[in-house]
């Protein structure tokens, strides 16, 4: 068997530049298809990386966008907290946004957005400095702050840890408690909080004093019904607008949706772009293979007057179209690999900051399978015409 | 081997008939002889004389129309076509007038193809090759591809990849036809040793001077034997005689 090989080598290496462009639309497809299963994966890491600071207890409502007065949509504290009060399942509900002020520390000033802390509920960013806010802070109003890396470089440009020291904004101080670490920018700009968080109970008393917003936020207890209790959300601020505006909910799962989908349709191009490529590759082997046992058909009667099989013959020219597979998708293989490691290292991790994994298994999956598939559909009927030559005329061929 | 028939190539009323459109085109109109091991017999006839059919059917590369055909005690007549591949296999060894060697492989793998489809390991495959190589005087060509040699070289080599696998019959068709009479000497001495150790030998041959290295001459014509027995005594008559 490994004698098959050796041969079939040897031929191919005899023709080594009608190989080479043989092999050369399997190599493109292979590396095509490669490229972008590595990207995909890339993406999909890239996407869960940014999702990741979602979590999943979590949902957020708003006004439809397809409505006539947008405006009229708004609604107050007291309408999130009785929906909180009224529908099970929710332990948290706050009226989302945040306001911009001016921000000083000794002679650093800054314009942040300041919003409540329902946003480190939320996010899952690691702390460069000091702790998230307390229980007991939130309930009691405290004068108390958490700072974004952005509002840290801003305020305290030559670093050093914060904590304890005092920001102003207008006539409040507030004293910092904790720093979040760089946080990881997606490839979607989703910003779910502001730039420096303090207590909602703060937040509420200092800046919202029940003016109205666009969005609040909802914490349940089980995320199991989150549907359940969006749909019980949505029919009560319905109901509470007297059925005049219409809101819609955002949770993780309906955004994992619309990237699933976004993944359905890239997985179906590269599925098309794969049968193209195997189709146009197959033909061309099919080709070459046709015109090499044609070619060698005194070689054939030889072989079979010797006494060869029809099996033996068969296998030869199966082998040779076979290693021409192989090595195209092997080539392939390393090029995909390469093209998609390449373009996750410079594209993907710096937008989202997640080293994605590079899909092996299922690279050299497709390439084999790609390779045994090609063999199989066109490397079959060149080795069967050879396979079956009548050894007389073949020895007779000039 | 099995001696139960007492021939090497027992061939009883053998013809062979081919469809040529809507002509059937008799080859061999009834043919009947016997080989005896050991034999060194050269086939003779025209062109037409039907002598590559015979030569196509003892070297079972195709089966008679009739008649009956036995190659070393085995019935051939009727085999499929991996069971023939296997007789060419085992009990026949092929030489051809262009020689017919892989041009991209070495004498000794060459030789040794026989055994590579007998499903024998390379290194006990390549030294027997190395051996036959020597009993035809290449011991130190083993290396050599077939362009690298001269043309009496590789028949050399062929002849010594059809002995290879230790064949009942030795077949050779027009062996000298491409080589200059020097070297064909060479060859036909080489068959006549091959001979004298006891190989049985068959040669396809137009040419007379060829057929009396045999100890037998087999003529044909128009697909029937008109003549058989020893070659005609050297002279200036280039026809067989008529019994």
């Amino acid at each position: 068997m490994a004698q098959f090989f050796t041969e079939a080598a040897g031929v191919l290496l005899g023709h080594r530049t009608r190989s080479l462009l043989t092999i050369l639309g399997l190599i493109v497809g292979v590396a095509a298809v490669i490229a972008i299963s590595v990207l995909g994966k890339g993406m999909a890491g890239a996407v869960n990386g940014v999702l990741g600071s979602l979590d999943d207890h979590s949902f957020f409502i708003f006004p439809n966008a397809r409505q006539g007065d947008f405006s009229r949509a708004a609604f107050d504290y007291r309408d999130v907290e009785r929906a909180r009060r009224l529908i099970p399942n929710i332990v948290v509900a706050f009226p989302a946004g945040n306001v911009p002020r001016i921000v000083t520390f000794g002679h650093h000033r800054a314009r942040l957005a300041i919003s409540d802390d329902t946003n480190v509920k939320l996010a899952a960013v690691p702390l460069l400095y000091g702790r998230y806010l307390s229980a007991d802070e939130v309930a009691t109003s405290a004068h108390v702050c958490v700072l974004t890396n952005l509002a840290y470089q801003r305020l305290f440009p030559e670093g050093g840890d914060p904590v304890g020291e005092s920001v102003r904004f207008a006539d409040r101080r507030y004293v910092v408690v904790g720093v979040e670490g760089r946080p990881t920018q997606g490839i979607l700009p989703v910003n779910f909080g502001g730039d420096i968080s303090i207590p909602y109970t703060t937040y509420e008393a200092e800046y919202l004093r029940s003016r109205p917003v666009l969005s609040a936020r909802f914490i349940v207890a089980d995320p199991d019904r989150m549907a359940e209790t969006e749909k019980a959300v949505i029919a009560y601020f319905k109901v509470a607008k007297a059925g005049r505006s219409e809101y819609q909910t955002f949770d993780r799962r309906s955004f994992s949706t619309v990237i699933d989908g976004i993944f359905a349709g890239l997985t179906l191009v590269v599925a098309m772009i794969g049968a193209v490529s195997l189709l146009v590759a197959g033909i061309g082997i099919m080709n070459i293979m046709l015109v090499s046992v044609t070619e060698r058909t005194r070689e054939i009667g030889v072989r079979k007057a010797i006494g060869a099989t029809r099996f033996q013959v068969l296998l030869q020219f199966f082998i040779e179209a076979l290693l021409l597979s192989l090595t195209g998708c092997g080539i392939g293989l390393v090029l995909g690999l390469a093209i998609g490691a390449l373009v996750d290292r410079f594209a993907l991790v710096a937008i989202s900051g997640v080293v994605p994994s590079i899909p092996w298994l299922q690279s050299v999956g497709i390439a084999v399978g790609f390779a045994t598939l090609v063999t199989l559909v066109f490397g079959t009927y060149p080795a069967y015409r050879a396979a079956r030559l009548d050894p007389i005329e073949a020895l007779r061929y000039e | 081997m099995s001696e139960s028939a007492g021939q090497a190539i027992a061939i009883r009323d053998v013809t062979k008939t081919y469809k040529s459109g809507a002509l059937d085109v008799q080859a061999l109109a009834g043919v009947s002889f016997e080989i005896a091991p050991g034999d060194y017999v050269a086939i003779m006839g025209p062109s037409g004389s039907g002598k590559s059919t015979l030569m196509n059917l003892i070297g079972c590369l195709d089966r008679p129309t009739s008649g009956s055909y036995r190659l070393d005690g085995i019935d051939v007549a009727t085999l499929d076509d991996d069971a023939l591949a296997a007789i060419r296999l085992k009990k026949l060894g092929f030489v051809f007038q262009g020689f017919n060697l892989l041009a991209r492989t070495n004498a000794v793998k060459n030789v040794a193809l026989p055994l590579f489809y007998a499903g024998v390991g390379r290194r006990e495959r390549e030294a027997a090759a190395q051996r036959v190589l020597a009993e035809v005087g290449l011991a130190d060509r083993g290396a050599h591809k077939p362009s690298e040699l001269s043309g009496g070289q590789q028949q050399r080599v062929a002849i010594a990849r059809a002995l290879v696998n230790n064949p009942a019959v030795l077949l050779a068709d027009e062996p000298t036809g491409n080589l200059d009479s020097q070297t064909s000497e060479e060859i036909m001495a080489l068959f006549g040793q091959l001979n004298a150790a006891g190989r049985t030998v068959i040669m396809v041959t137009h040419d007379p001077e060829t057929a009396r290295h045999a100890g037998r001459v087999i003529s044909l014509r128009d697909g029937r034997i008109v003549a058989d027995g020893p070659p005609a005594p050297e002279g200036p008559s280039q026809e067989s005689p008529v019994p």
